[in-house]
């Protein structure tokens, strides 16, 4: 049962705050701005869907009927694979304007992703962006700050804390009423917004997703912590600041670290612990290895493969054998690459996620980092989802290689280059069918993040309930 | 007493002020390290580009050397090492084996913004497949991550974290004289409201300014010294003209009479409303109003085009050749070799591209000039523009770096396609001839007048919110 004293301060804190003209204004701009922010990342999110399926049919339309040939020269002509956009991608667009779209899949390499969305966009876009994410985790808890500062600072100040407190009404209650009423008020404003999104996904998803509802539930789970991590911040420094400016002041401050300094500083301290090559030694190296192999990996020898097969069907002349040299000889090289790829795009995207957790870290002395980590990774819009769907786009090249290089190797002989094969062999190759990563793939690989949140949650919680216990009247 | 005396008095005055007040000194400390902080970042940044753009260069002067040792020891009877990459061949000399790396040198004040130099590409290789598509390309090697929160350079200081500080020197520089009941004391004295504030402001603004600007030209000073003057002023000009617009604009609030907290409240409001959300509201318009069609579909239409030429090849060729009659010396109409009938079908996929391409500016030239037409309305837009332009890191010097790599393209066609049509073979003596890229880098003067736009704007904002301090502390009177 909730006590008398604690009903009353809630109430009024409530009204209060309703009826503050700052928080009007505020939540007016905040609300339309929420609301614009997903309404347009829900119509880009639908057309980017829309034109990568699209896209996505035309690739295979063209491999389906690009008519008789080679199947190495199939290999070499390939297919496009297109990033798909998740379900939840318009609440977060995360690093997707930054990674490339799409990708094409040819024999002997693997490419980049290209085409960054940002890179259309001037220097005024790259700035300006403002997604739904971006209000959330920074506007709406500068919203928090504006309403809180004052709630028991204020009250110190124009000397009513004292009456307040004669009344019967002990600390903590009055914390706790204050803190809910403003709660009360920000949910008027939020809950509305959170059933927006909600309709949004069940009414049109713009993407697949491994059950996206349920990741909306925890993302909405994740930024309700990190609100009432602003809440209790702001409670515990009006309960311990002198006056409601140095309150003010000390908010901002946090606000600036939290949200402009920090995630800035991250970047810098995560180059400067796990550095990566320039994309031209990036380059230079995979060339030197492909064409020369490594220490560990060498080149195919291309002898050495036609004398081990003719061993084994036991004939003297490779054009004797009952298969395509070439083929299986392609198959190698394709191997042989594949190693050296994988230890240079492997050792690159690890260092990618390295600098990650680094910004993970920062997030111990900056509460957004975390919930920026959680957000992103829950819409599916992370570095590490885009290497899920770039590893799941190269595995399938390397299968396509596979077939190619089967078929040319079991349907021809060695020295016959008029071998073509058709629509037959292109249809039999499956399309890249891609799985979003489950929820909890998603929460493992987030668990820093999950725990610092957590962890700030409950340490100022508890510094609200101290400061709060401890608040002088005057 | 002297106007200049009062001035001084004050100036001394709002020193030891200053020097009293603990949070405002720990505020301008901690300014000055992330100051320090910022500037060595930017010198890291562009000594890194730097070394990359060598390292291009050396790798031109590497490919060279090579392929005239072995065009020389062909010529000496040797055999080609493969003929796939027989280097007498133009379709191998004027292509990859034979690239040349086009470079953009960081720009002249990158060391002081950044801008868009970590996400667009600033060497390009060009050869004769050079076409629209090699322009979608990604830039340096950066996490997605790091390029989405971008770098902690000084131009991010100045944009975002330097109104901040001015607010918070600045929003009670009236109200507390009200509240401390000082401001009828202080105008019982010869001296108007208006010359208070502005001596009060004046030695705030020349702390924070001199501070700003003795960083910056330290900065250029480690990063390379001060051979681009014009744009070391136009940098100046912006940060003083940004920094005075946010101090008057302080000063206007404080001329309506209101309380310091309601200063402040509004204060950081409008740094809200002009820094975050103008600039946000713009772009969403131009995305609403002119959405871009993605690149996706270029790759589709790439596609098509090049199924589609290959098997048209020779009427492609008939008609290149009648398109370019200066390049058809030499070619046989009847028997035209592979080499000429493979580039037919190239020019055919690269011509379309271009359609496509235009199509694509064409769109995006109307976001753009969307954006440009309401950038007035936040100074912060106009300041970042000014900043990254005048450092040579902005979109302007980007894009003028690849047109000039695709002029320079073009003229590396025409020097190897007449030799690919007439399958003629090349030797080293057409090494010294071979097209090299020469970047014709704006001037300052470019540069001024391009920035001027945008300078003037943010000059019109100041003169704005000067005409509205005058005129709201002219009505300030000391009694009420």
């Amino acid at each position: 049962m909730i006590r008398h004293g604690i009903r009353h301060v809630i109430r009024k804190e409530f009204t209060d705050v309703l009826r503050d003209g700052r928080f009007r204004w505020c939540s007016v701009l905040v609300g339309a701005l929420l609301l614009v922010s997903l309404g347009h990342g829900w119509v880009q999110a639908r057309q980017a869907q829309r034109e990568h399926a699209a896209a996505r049919a035309t690739a295979r339309d063209h491999w389906e009927s690009q008519g008789e040939k080679n199947p190495h020269s199939a290999a070499h002509y390939g297919i496009y694979a297109f990033k798909p956009r998740l379900a939840l991608s318009f609440v977060d667009e995360g690093v997707d304007p930054y990674t490339g779209t799409s990708v094409w899949l040819e024999a002997h390499r693997q490419n980049d992703f290209l085409l960054r969305p940002a890179q259309d966009a001037t220097a005024a876009q790259r700035i300006g962006a403002l997604t739904a994410a971006q209000v959330l985790q920074h506007l709406v808890p500068l919203l928090i700050i504006l309403l809180t500062f004052g709630a028991l600072a204020g009250e110190r100040e124009r000397g009513t804390l004292r009456q307040l407190l004669a009344t019967g009404v002990g600390r903590r209650d009055l914390g706790m009423g204050k803190a809910l009423g403003i709660a009360g008020a920000l949910a008027l404003l939020l809950v509305p917004a959170a059933g927006v999104g909600a309709a949004a996904i069940v009414v049109g998803s713009p993407g697949p997703a491994a059950s996206p509802l349920s990741r909306a539930a925890v993302l909405t789970g994740v930024y309700v912590a990190y609100f009432a991590v602003f809440l209790a911040l702001s409670m515990a420094v009006s309960a311990w600041a002198r006056s409601t400016r140095t309150a003010l002041v000390i908010l901002l401050g946090v606000w600036v670290v939290n949200g402009l300094v920090a995630p800035r500083v991250a970047v810098d301290l995560s180059k400067w612990l796990h550095p990566t090559p320039s994309a031209l030694e990036f380059a230079h190296t995979v060339e030197r290895e492909m064409a020369s192999g490594t220490e560990d990996i060498a080149r195919p020898d291309r002898d050495a493969l036609a004398e081990s097969l003719m061993t084994q069907y036991g004939v003297d002349r490779v054009e004797d054998l009952p298969i395509n040299e070439v083929g299986a000889y392609l198959q190698e090289s394709e191997e042989f690459g594949n190693r050296i790829f994988d230890r240079n795009y492997g050792a690159l995207w690890d260092t990618f996620e390295r600098q990650g957790a680094v910004h993970e870290t920062v997030a111990v002395a900056a509460p957004l980092l975390a919930v920026r980590a959680l957000s992103m990774g829950l819409a599916g819009t992370d570095v590490e989802q885009h290497r899920h769907f770039a590893t799941a786009a190269e595995t399938y090249r390397r299968d396509l290689m596979r077939r190619m290089n089967g078929d040319l190797t079991a349907n021809s002989r060695s020295g016959d280059f008029s071998y073509q094969a058709g629509a037959e062999l292109w249809e039999s190759t499956p399309p890249l069918r891609y799985d979003a990563p489950t929820l909890g793939w998603v929460l493992t690989n987030r668990l820093p993040s999950l725990v610092v949140l957590g962890t700030w949650l409950v340490v100022t919680i508890l510094a609200a309930a101290a400061r709060v216990r401890r608040a002088e009247v005057a | 007493m002297a106007a200049h005396t009062v001035f001084r008095t004050v100036l001394r005055n709002e020193w030891r002020l200053l020097m009293a007040d603990r949070p405002l000194r720990i505020a301008l400390g901690l300014f000055a390290l992330l100051l320090a902080y910022a500037l060595a970042n930017g010198v890291v940044w562009m000594r890194f580009q730097e070394r990359t753009a060598e390292v291009a260069r050396a790798g031109n002067v590497e490919r060279a050397v090579a392929i005239e040792e072995e065009l020389t020891a062909i010529e000496n009877g040797a055999e080609p090492a493969s003929p796939f990459s027989d280097p007498r061949r133009p379709n191998v000399l004027g292509g990859a084996r034979g690239r040349h790396t086009a470079v953009l040198d960081p720009g002249p004040l990158t060391a002081l913004a950044v801008g868009q130099s970590d996400l667009l590409p600033y060497y390009y290789d060009v050869n004769i497949y050079t076409n629209e598509s090699s322009f979608h390309q990604n830039g340096e090697v950066e996490s997605p991550l790091n390029l989405m929160v971008g770098r902690f350079d000084l131009a991010f200081l100045v944009v975002y974290l330097l109104p901040l500080l001015v607010l918070a020197l600045s929003f009670n520089v009236l109200s507390e004289e009200h509240e401390q009941g000082t401001l009828a004391l202080t105008l019982s004295q010869p001296v108007s409201a208006r010359g208070v504030v502005a001596a009060r402001l004046a030695f705030r603004a020349l702390l924070v300014v001199g501070m700003v600007l003795a960083g910056a030209l330290a900065g250029t000073m480690l990063a390379g010294g001060f051979g681009a003057p014009g744009r070391i002023v136009l940098w100046c000009v912006a940060v003083v003209t940004y920094t005075l617009f946010w101090f008057v604009l302080a000063a206007w609030v404080n001329s309506l009479r209101r309380s310091s907290a309601w200063n402040a409240t509004v204060l950081v409001g409008a740094w809200l409303v002009l820094v975050v959300v103008l600039p946000a509201a713009i772009n969403i318009a131009a995305g609403l109003l002119h959405p871009l069609p993605s690149r996706v579909e270029m790759i589709t239409v790439q596609r098509e085009a090049s199924n589609e030429a290959v098997n048209r090849r020779s009427e492609l060729l008939a008609r290149y050749l009648e398109d370019h009659p200066e390049m058809a010396e030499g070619v046989v109409a009847d028997e035209p070799g592979l080499g000429a009938l493979a580039w037919a079908a190239t020019d055919a996929v690269n011509r379309r591209l271009e359609e496509v391409t235009g199509e694509h500016d064409a769109r995006r030239a109307e976001q753009i000039a969307l954006v440009r037409r309401y950038r007035f309305l936040s100074p912060a837009l106009l300041a970042q523009e000014v900043l990254t332009d005048a450092a040579g890191t902005g979109d302007a010097r980007f894009a003028a770096f690849q047109t000039q790599v695709r002029d320079f393209a073009e003229h590396w066609r025409q020097f190897f396609v007449p030799a690919i049509l007439a399958d003629e073979q090349m030797s080293a003596s057409i090494l010294p001839n071979t097209p090299r890229f020469r970047l014709a880098d704006e001037t300052s003067a470019d540069v001024t007048r391009r920035a001027g736009v945008p300078l003037a704007l943010l000059g019109g904002l100041l003169v704005f919110v000067s005409a509205g301090a005058a005129i709201g502390l002219g009505r300030v009177r000391g009694a009420d």
